[in-house]
Order: structure tokens, then C-alpha cells, then sequence
């Protein structure tokens, strides 16, 4: 259990202020993400899932705790700082593909890059290399608009993956998908995960949270259970 | 970290504009019209004045016109004891040769006088009678009034004795008496009340528009007459007597003047104005009544300056509002869009934009619609003003500083109507952002 922690999450509290009351939506959490582990986290609605996703993605600060990500504590970070984490460190999956519709599939995939001030001109090659490694190889100049569910999530994971980051933050990323697209995907990040890439899923399906190795579950701003399969299956053998 | 290239900027701008092109030319349009209501307008305004300025000019600014008018008294109706009666009967006014040479020899600055006697006749050759005005003046005559010759030569005193005496018409007479045919050496004959002469044809004027035309003033005998012929003044005074009698025809009334104009040069510009009180001087000795009028085209000229910047402070009001409303449209657009858009701005900012980078791409965007539509409007000016010029032969004149004043408009329009949208875009919370449907 040598791996190296690249999420530390401690004490982690969030707290809305809805003017006449307030509203507790993390109570404390407690956990680390090694390196290269396939985690996902569940609970019910209300459970705090979606506001552990904002902060996890950078996308929110938390009320106090700390959120260490690689190196750096986010969790005091301004608005510009965090633009820059997301844009190197963090790789998007939404639900909704989240494609930009004026763009083509290659110019899609470079998104991250261009707001970290690199040229298309320069990374073309790359993109061209993740379109084909999640097999859009003949869709490269293909609007959002001209490609289907399945294909539409395609380039949003080569997306993810353009800027390399530490570590792909997927939110439901099966949910506007059939059951037979929704193995392709899965496959895809298996995958992914085979290659070394930590990932972290959202998700309230059970056949999503079947692939990863960990199942955190959330229930009413607390770590409900924490279940690691592999060490499950450790402990089977 | 490092910037991002501008030219991407512009490039994604240029993408999302085109995602919806009606929308993008709808929107740029009121910013096309704006700027090119300004050029058109300005350049319209600027090619009128200066036309006006030229004719003035080539009236001579350096020149004043002296004219006879008769005076108020002789106006009046017939009344009173016989001395009036015959005042009235028998006008007898105006300028005469003695004031032509006290001018000459006691306002400083004047280089030259000509004086003008001129006489209402009709011009006839073959069938064709056109009533024309006989002028008798020196030969450097169409240097005083910048009249272009245009055929032949003009009058020559030394010629005077010849058997037929000879004169210059003026190009209007020359179209409509001789329809196309060369009227040089012809012979015409000049009609009046009481003789008739022939001439023989020598050269053809073209004049400039005359001060009365300009200036909408009516000239000494009502009308404008551009149909001319030129003689010498020595011949008009053995012809037709020292003073010119002019009777109108079924009344009973005689008008005598001895010169219907004079026509001072001074030697410069700067001269005109201030020796105008010697002129006067000069010309009220030994006069009990104003019988002359005096017409100084510098002063029209900067009369009409004045009125140009005038007309040109309105035509940038309405150049103003008129942007104005177009600015007020883009915002309008813009506001939507960012509406529209607000998933794509939560995911841009996913992906890494910082709020300047949300700001400076719609920011951009606005700019782009301006910058072009204001492109068009300037190209569509200056089009309009090529054809207008060119084509349909009416001075107009693009000026630099409307085509700038246009273009920096439309670029502060964009920037200041972009701000609030592009503020707008990049403040939007990124999760509230992305949730959007």
C-alpha cells in the first residue's frame, strides 16, 4: 500500500449560505486517491456527491478542510489559479458530453490546450492520435451535431486526456448513453485505468461503480462506506 | 504560463460567429449602416461645399463685385411734383467710369478694375432669336472671372475698326443659338429696342456659375442670363452712347446706367476685408443715394465655411446616433448569446478559462461584428461615393477623418457594448454553468 497519494481530502467541509439558513452539504471528509486507482463514488441525492464533484474538479472551494492535489492544497486557491488547475490537471467527463457545437472533433479534443496558451498548429499530431485511440479516426473534422451519443462521449475522453492530467473526473458519464454504448465506454476507461490513469467516477448506477476497484459511498455529507475490492479480493484469496 | 495568440482568439470568435450567420449579418448590419450613413452623408455634405467653395473661389477671392441697383427712391410709385416724376420716368443711377478710376487710385491694394456695361437684346441667327446680354468690358475680362475660352480667341481693342465689329458669346448662347454648328465666323445679328448690329463671331466663354446663383441673390435685372455676348467696352460706347438707356417695352419708363459693374482685384486675400471701408468711401463721394450693392465673395466663402462646420457637427450627431442604436442592438445580441452559450462558457471553463479569457472572447466577438460591419460600412461609403463621384458626375468627396471617425466609433461602440455581455459571460458561476441545459 505503497502508493503514492495524489488526492489527500482532510476534514473536508461545505457549507451554503442561503442567506436565511445555512445548509451543511459536507460534514468532514476523509479520504486519499493513490495514483492510478479507479475509485467511484456513489450515494443518494442529497448525499453530497455533486458538491464533492465541483470541489474535486476545482470548479468550488470548500468551506474549510484541505484538498491536496499533487502537490498543491486547492482549496485556497483564487479563480484564476484554479482555471489553471483544471485546465492541466484535471480531465473532464460530463454527462452530457459537454461538446463545444462550433468546434470539430480534433479542435474539440485541443480545448484544454488552447487555454493553456498552446497552439493547435503545435499539438495537432497528439489530437489526432487520441481521436483515433478512442476510434473517431475518420470523424476528425466532424461537428458535435454530426456524431452520435456514443461518439460524442469518444471525444469528449480524448478530451480528457489531451493535457495529461492527474486525474480523469468522470460525472455520470454513461447516463445519456444506451446499455450497449454504455459497455463501450466503460471499456474505454477500463482501459484508460489499464494504462495507469487514476480515475474518479460519479455515479448513482451500480453497473458503473461494478468496474472500479473502490466504491466510496456519501450519505448526508459523510463517507458512508469505503469499500476497496481489490483488497476484498485480497482478503477472499 | 503563456498568453494565448491573439489571432486564436480572433479565430474562435470568427467560428462561433459563423455557427449562426443570419443572426451575424442581421447583427451587423445596423452597425454597416451607421458607418456608412457617415461616410455617405459627410462625403455628400463635403463634395456640396466644396463645389459652392470653388465657384466662389473662382469668382476670385480676391475680388469684389460692385453692381448698380436702383435705388429705393426711383422705386416709388410716380407721384408728386414733375421733378420727381421725371426722377422716376427717366431713372438715371448707378455706377459710373469716374468711380472705376477713384477706386483705382485711392483704395490701396487694388491691382486692377473692369468695369461692365451690359444691355438687355436678343442675339438672332437664322430662325433662331434668343435673348441674350450684351456686355461690353475689356479683354482681360475672363482672367477677372476665371471664364474659360473654349473656342477661338477673345476681344482684341485693337480690332475695333474693322468693317464688322467682332464679339465673343458666351457657350450656353453658342449651344442653343448654333445647335451643334461651329459658330466661329459666323455672323449674328444683336437686336435691341431701337438698332440692330451684326457681329462676327470670334470665340466662345464658358463661365463659372455666377455669386448670384450661390448666393440665391437676384442679380441687377432680375434674372439670371448666362446667354452672353461680349464686345468690347469702347464698341458699346459707340454704339449704344456713353450711358446704356434700357426701355421696357408698354411702359413709359427709361432707365439709364453708365456701368452695370465693377470688378475690383486686390492683390491678395488677406487685402479684401479690411480695405472695404476705402471702398465704400470711394464710392459713397459725391452720391446723396446707395445705388449700387457690393457683393465680396470672400466673405460668402467663409459665411459658408462657417455654415459647413455647422452642417458637419449635425451630420456627426446623427452619424452618433445612429452607431449609437446600432451599439445598442449588438449589446442586445450579445446578451442573448451569452444566454445561449452559457454551457459552452461552463465548459470552456472546465477546460481552463480564466474569467479574462471568457471576457476577452466575447469581448472579441462584439469587436469582430463592429469591426467588420464598420469594414463594410466604410467599403459601402466610399462605393456609394465612387459611383456618385464617378458615375453619376456629382462631386462628392470621402474625407480621411470621417472614414476614421466611422471606424473608431464603430471599434468604441464594440468595446464599450461588448463590456457588459462579456462581463456577464464570465461571471457566471462554472457549475451553475455547466448544469445549464
Amino acid at each position: 500500500m505503497a502508493k503514492h497519494s495524489i488526492i489527500q481530502i482532510k476534514d473536508l467541509k461545505k457549507v451554503y449560505d442561503l442567506g436565511a439558513f445555512k445548509v451543511q452539504a459536507l460534514k468532514g471528509l476523509n479520504f486519499d486517491i493513490e495514483e492510478g486507482s479507479y475509485t467511484a463514488i456513489m450515494g443518494p441525492s442529497g448525499s453530497g456527491k455533486s458538491t464533492l464533484l465541483n470541489i474535486l474538479g476545482c470548479l468550488d472551494r470548500p468551506s474549510s478542510g484541505a484538498y491536496i492535489l499533487g502537490d498543491d492544497d486547492v482549496a485556497h486557491m483564487d479563480d484564476k489559479e484554479l482555471s489553471g488547475v483544471r485546465g492541466s490537471r484535471i480531465g473532464f467527463i460530463f454527462q452530457s458530453y459537454n461538446l463545444i457545437q462550433q468546434l470539430n472533433v480534433v479542435e474539440n479534443i485541443h480545448v484544454p490546450l488552447f487555454y493553456q496558451g498552446k497552439d493547435i498548429s503545435d499539438h495537432y499530431d497528439h489530437c489526432v492520435k487520441l481521436a483515433e485511440k478512442v476510434g473517431l479516426a475518420d470523424r476528425l473534422d466532424h461537428r458535435p451535431m454530426q456524431l452520435s451519443g456514443g461518439q460524442q462521449q469518444r471525444v469528449a475522453v480524448a478530451r480528457s486526456l489531451v493535457n495529461e492530467p492527474l486525474m480523469l473526473l468522470a460525472d455520470e458519464p454513461t447516463g445519456n448513453l444506451d446499455s450497449s454504448t454504455e459497455q463501450e465506454i466503460l471499456d474505454i476507461l477500463d482501459e484508460l485505468h489499464g494504462e495507469g490513469r487514476t480515475l474518479v467516477i460519479v455515479t448513482h448506477d451500480d453497473a458503473v461503480a461494478e468496474r472500479a476497484e473502490r466504491v466510496i459511498h456519501l450519505k448526508d455529507g459523510l463517507v458512508d462506506q469505503d469499500i476497496r475490492k481489490g483488497a476484498a479480493k485480497a482478503v477472499a484469496k | 504560463m503563456q498568453g494565448i495568440s491573439f489571432i486564436r482568439i480572433i479565430g474562435v470568435g470568427i467560428k462561433s460567429l459563423r455557427l449562426h450567420k443570419l443572426r451575424t449579418a442581421l447583427t451587423m448590419l445596423g452597425m454597416v449602416i451607421g458607418v456608412w450613413a457617415v461616410i455617405t452623408l459627410v462625403a455628400i455634405g463635403e463634395g456640396a461645399s466644396h463645389d459652392a467653395q470653388e465657384e466662389i473661389k473662382s469668382l476670385g477671392a480676391r475680388n469684389v463685385i460692385i453692381r448698380s441697383i436702383k435705388p429705393p427712391s426711383m422705386r416709388e410709385q410716380m407721384q408728386g411734383d414733375w421733378e420727381s416724376f421725371f426722377r422716376r420716368w427717366m431713372a438715371i443711377y448707378g455706377l459710373k467710369r469716374t468711380d472705376a478710376s477713384r477706386i483705382k487710385d485711392t483704395v490701396p491694394g487694388v491691382t486692377r478694375v473692369l468695369p461692365l456695361m451690359t444691355k438687355r437684346m436678343t442675339a438672332i441667327h437664322g430662325p433662331r432669336e434668343i435673348g441674350c446680354q450684351l456686355i461690353g468690358t475689356y479683354p482681360y475680362y475672363p482672367e477677372f472671372t476665371q471664364a474659360q475660352l473654349v473656342a477661338g480667341q477673345f476681344l482684341n481693342e485693337a480690332e475695333e475698326n474693322s468693317k464688322v465689329s467682332s464679339c465673343v458669346i458666351s457657350l450656353e448662347l453658342a449651344q442653343r443659338l448654333f445647335a451643334g454648328h461651329n459658330p466661329l465666323m459666323e455672323r449674328i445679328v444683336v437686336s435691341g429696342y431701337e438698332s440692330s448690329q451684326v457681329f462676327q463671331v470670334k470665340g466662345v466663354l464658358q463661365e463659372r456659375a455666377s455669386i448670384e446663383k450661390l448666393a440665391q441673390l437676384p442679380d441687377s435685372v432680375g434674372q439670371t442670363i448666362a446667354a452672353n455676348v461680349y464686345i468690347p467696352l469702347s464698341s458699346f460706347k459707340a454704339l449704344y452712347g456713353e450711358k446704356n438707356v434700357d426701355r421696357s417695352v408698354g411702359h413709359l419708363k427709361l432707365e439709364a446706367v453708365e456701368l452695370s459693374e465693377i470688378r475690383v482685384e486686390f492683390d491678395s486675400v488677406d487685402r479684401v476685408m479690411p480695405s472695404l471701408p476705402l471702398l465704400s468711401e470711394a464710392l459713397n463721394a459725391g452720391r446723396d443715394e446707395r445705388d449700387f450693392e457690393i457683393i465680396v465673395p470672400i466673405r460668402e466663402l467663409k459665411a459658408l465655411q462657417k455654415q459647413k462646420a455647422r452642417d458637419t457637427r449635425l451630420l456627426m450627431y446623427i452619424a452618433c446616433i445612429s452607431l449609437l442604436v446600432g451599439g445598442i442592438g449588438i449589446m442586445n445580441i450579445m446578451l442573448a448569446t451569452v444566454t445561449e452559450r452559457t454551457q459552452e462558457i461552463g465548459v470552456r471553463r472546465a477546460m481552463g478559462a480564466t474569467r479574462g479569457d471568457i471576457t476577452i472572447q466575447f469581448l472579441v466577438e462584439t469587436l469582430i461584428l463592429c469591426l467588420l460591419g464598420g469594414g463594410i460600412g466604410v467599403v459601402g461609403g466610399w462605393g456609394f461615393a465612387w459611383v456618385r463621384h464617378h458615375l453619376l458626375h456629382t462631386t462628392t468627396i470621402v474625407t480621411e477623418w470621417s472614414v476614421l471617425v466611422a471606424f473608431g466609433l464603430s471599434v468604441m461602440v464594440g468595446l464599450v457594448f461588448g463590456l457588459y455581455p462579456a462581463r456577464r459571460a464570465a461571471l457566471l458561476d462554472p457549475i451553475d454553468a455547466l448544469r445549464h441545459a
